[in-house]
């Protein structure tokens, strides 16, 4: 056993509320490392895992498949059609995209608001993120109708004299997700690096080489460390613009047209805000499957953790229904017909269901969070994580489906969805969980080093002499 | 000034409240002054006076609320700055009767020959009429006021002893508190400066509002703290982590103020509608084009830039140089919103700019001033005070 397996990281978040990873009992740095290691080392890979990988993996399959047929037959396979030109593949973008943000806020905004309880769940929430980023970037890739163009979105130099179009707000999608995805991968593999070197440091024969390769050389050493946290900060610093910048460019592709209902200059913060609240319902999803599925995760993923993951989901659903009241208000306040019509047309039109669950899901679901007993009940938590993504994929939806009543009563037409449209989310959803059930079982998937930090026999102080202080600080 | 370091009062308050009530009532006589010499722009100076005071106490009300909300421990020795600024709402309320009483020079949806020949305006008049505008102004401060006299009186309570209930009582008040405050602000924004140019709207003015107030009262609190420890109080109760603390959620709240303006100016410029670019055109060209670039690199750019180290943000005197900076580009900001609804050519200064700043500002550090230094300067018996002393946060 080398220097690697007891790494503390010994100043990352120095704050003062308990851990909350040590609020069941008190894990010493050896039991973190065995139980989370032991997830990832275990050679019995359980049925449940095979299961749910067969039906992902099949779903994923599902997805090439269609693949396929769009690129052989063109994207006449799907609904859109004019007016409703972008349907289905635009409102999965955006609502992959929105996923990814929470993990952004749980590993660099919540860093620098020195929230220790985001130790437990951030390598999973960052992880989601690069997943969900992966499956948002398909659907603008496999949209473009001449995918064999797909280069030209890029700015590469070429014989054709042709530049991308930098004032068009898809052009802005390409860098921003871009720019998105390069930064939290890189977040997501610097906060590796020390868990790398534990596993590798357990680990026998080509595991150990392997693991070696991907620890990149940690020894763990004073200096390493130190260097380590100041990227770690750097990191954070750099991620956090990019939770707001993300979402506000793709909020741009639909609030810099002369769209009704689409150009509202709230739309940034206010796609920003849907954007992490959605996230957070995914996160808590999958937190609570992780948590049911291995019983060992629970001592770091306690109670505590979900209470306050329920708090943030009824912060941002409100700040959600702010967007959809102010909105409302100045749809009529504007004066504009047109503009008031797309609003009442979403709550009393065709698609008014849409409208509704979108409403009941991301505004009324999250007000049962003022119960704080309710905050701690994961079947609650569980069932009402579902209907926060439910909501707010028919929030883009609505969005997006305005169109189908423009300025042109003559032109007015219904969007309908084809199998196809279902095909290629449900297929996302596979891609999504099938990378989600390799990283369950090859990374690990709590934040070792990070947890271990935050543990009270971390504190250098911890002992009552010299107290820093504020143990039961917090709340 | 002497300050007793065992009760965290000050036994003698010094001169600071007396200066700030001379200049506030040689600030409004000379106001009122104004108001014969030139009623129009005494109104609109005062609106500017008036709504930059308004904001600094409604951000008082938002840090205490969030205080409670996140339950922070950092922000425990400086809690009190925030609560003696909502104290000062109660007093802003009545510096908005003049608003009131100049709404027919202010607003020129009060106008009902400008209504009866605008198709758009008459459309508004079910919300832009005069008796629905008063009642709304009445019903925020109404508000405002319930809030921050419940938080206030709570947390006094709280220093003749700690009691748990309590403290979750202010728990239980800042949560709707807080749903309360975004649509009571978002609409005050509507009210008193967006409807200055009636056909106009934007979605986000509210929040751009909100954005001001949020930066400018961190700005409020690195000044107070600034000021209390240049006369020796708190100096090794408030330490470089809480100033670096300050700075950081200073330089946190002045970007979201950015990049609402920036979401609000892009969007606009990119659709060119004419309904909307109004609002630009109105501030680009002839003398106001000057302002919009010293908001745009005063305001952000270059606070921006500097603030983003780690040194300014912890020294006593270049955070509060800072502060000052930014609560000067508030002034501006405000000014910008509102003064071409008045002065649509250019720029126009007028001294009427400074004596009503100097009347309802004056006022406003006065009563301000007076609760900061008739009560303890930190809640002395909050069971987090201690852990809040020690704070490390690097």
């Amino acid at each position: 056993m080398g220097n690697g397996t007891e790494h503390v990281n010994p100043t990352t978040e120095t704050a003062k509320s308990a851990p909350a990873a040590a609020s069941n009992g008190n894990p010493s740095f050896h039991d973190v490392s065995a139980t989370i290691s032991g997830i990832v080392e275990r050679r019995d890979t359980p049925l449940w895992w095979w299961i749910a990988f067969g039906i992902s993996a099949t779903m994923t399959l599902g997805l090439l498949v269609q693949i396929a047929w769009l690129f052989w037959t063109g994207i006449g396979i799907w609904g859109n059609n004019i007016p409703v030109g972008w349907g289905f593949p635009i409102v999965n973008f955006v609502f992959w995209v929105g996923i990814g943000h929470a993990g952004t806020l749980i590993s660099a905004i919540l860093f620098l608001l020195r929230q220790r309880w985001r130790t437990s769940i951030n390598r999973f929430a960052e992880a989601m993120t690069i997943f969900a980023v992966i499956c948002a970037g398909l659907f603008p890739a496999i949209h473009v109708g001449r995918v064999w163009a797909i280069y030209w979105m890029f700015p590469l130099p070429n014989q054709m004299e042709m530049w991308p179009n930098f004032r068009s707000a898809l052009m802005w999608d390409v860098f921003a997700v871009g720019t998105y995805f390069t930064a939290s991968v890189l977040f997501w593999y610097t906060g590796l690096v020390p868990d790398w070197a534990t596993l590798r440091d357990r680990a026998r024969g080509w595991r150990q080489k392997v693991y070696g390769i991907l620890a990149l050389g940690w020894r763990g050493g004073n200096r390493q460390w130190k260097h380590y946290e100041m990227a770690y900060l750097l990191l954070a610093g750099v991620a956090t613009p990019l939770v707001l910048s993300v979402h506000s460019v793709v909020s741009t592709d639909f609030a810099t047209s002369m769209v009704f209902g689409w150009h509202s200059t709230i739309f940034p913060p206010y796609f920003v805000a849907g954007a992490i609240f959605s996230g957070f319902g995914m996160v808590t999803t999958l937190a609570i499957l992780a948590r049911a599925l291995y019983p060992p995760v629970r001592d770091f993923m306690t109670l505590d953790t979900f209470d306050k993951m329920a708090k943030i989901l009824m912060l941002t659903g409100m700040m959600v229904g702010y967007a959809y009241i102010i909105e409302f208000f100045t749809a009529w306040y504007s004066g504009n017909e047109y503009e008031q019509y797309v609003f009442i047309n979403r709550a009393f039109g065709p698609y008014a269901v849409s409208y509704w669950i979108m409403f009941a899901c991301n505004v009324i679901v999250p007000q049962l969070f003022w119960s704080k007993k309710l905050r701690r009940s994961l079947p609650v938590l569980f069932i009402a994580s579902i209907l926060v993504n439910v909501g707010m994929w028919f929030e883009r939806f609505v969005i997006v489906i305005s169109l189908h009543r423009d300025f042109l009563p003559s032109s007015w037409e219904m969007f309908k969805p084809t199998a196809f449209d279902i095909g290629f989310l449900a297929g996302s959803f596979g891609l999504f969980l099938t990378l989600f059930l390799l990283f369950l079982r090859f990374v690990p998937m709590v934040a070792m080093a990070e947890v271990k930090g935050v543990l009270p026999q971390a504190d250098p102080h911890a002992n009552g002499h010299h107290d820093r202080g504020g143990k039961e600080g917090g709340r | 000034m002497q300050f007793d370091s065992q009760t965290h009062r000050f036994t003698d308050p010094g001169p600071f409240a007396r200066i700030m009530l001379l200049a506030g009532i040689a600030g409004l006589a000379l106001s009122a002054v104004g108001y014969f010499v030139d009623a129009r722009q005494f109104f609109f100076s005062w609106l500017v006076a008036f709504t930059f005071w308004t904001t600094i106490g409604l951000g008082g009300l938002f840090i205490t609320m969030v205080h409670h909300l996140t339950g922070a421990t950092w922000s425990v020795v400086v809690r009190r700055i925030g609560e003696a600024l909502m104290c000062a709402l109660p007093w802003m309320a009545l510096f908005a009767i003049p608003v009131l009483l100049g709404i027919g020079v202010l607003y020129e949806w009060t106008d009902p020959e400008a209504v009866a020949g605008s198709e758009m305006l008459s459309r508004k008049a079910g919300y832009l009429n005069i008796p629905f505008f008063v009642i709304r102004t009445v019903f925020y401060f109404a508000v405002w006021i319930l809030l921050a006299r419940l938080l206030a009186m709570k947390s006094l309570a709280q220093d003749a002893g700690w009691d748990d209930k309590r403290a979750h009582s202010l728990l239980t008040v800042s949560g709707p508190g807080m749903i309360a405050f975004a649509l009571t602000v978002t609409f005050a924004a509507f009210d008193w400066l967006m409807s200055l140019q009636p056909l106009w709207y934007s979605t986000i003015y509210g929040l751009w509002f909100f954005g001001g107030a949020a930066t400018s009262v961190m700005a409020m609190f690195a000044v107070t703290v600034s000021a209390i420890q240049a006369k020796g109080a708190l100096t090794d109760v408030i330490t470089p982590e809480h100033r670096h603390d300050i700075g950081k959620l200073m330089f946190a709240f002045l970007v979201f103020w950015g990049y609402m303006h920036l979401s609000q100016y892009l969007l606009i410029w990119y659709a060119n509608l004419p309904e909307e670019t109004a609002f630009y055109k109105m501030r680009w060209g002839a003398g106001w084009t000057a302002m919009s670039w010293i908001l745009v690199a005063g305001g952000f750019v270059v606070p921006f830039i500097l603030l983003m180290a780690r040194g300014p943000k912890r020294g006593r005197s270049t955070l509060a140089a800072f502060a000052i900076w930014l609560l000067l580009m508030h002034w501006v900001d405000l000014y910008w919103n509102i003064m071409p609804a008045l002065h649509e050519q250019t720029v126009i200064l007028s001294w009427m700019d400074l004596t009503t700043m100097a009347g309802v500002g004056g006022f406003f550090l006065f009563f301000f001033w007076r609760w900061l230094t008739r009560h303890p300067l930190i809640p002395v018996t909050d069971p987090k005070l201690a852990a809040s002393i020690r704070l490390v946060s690097g």
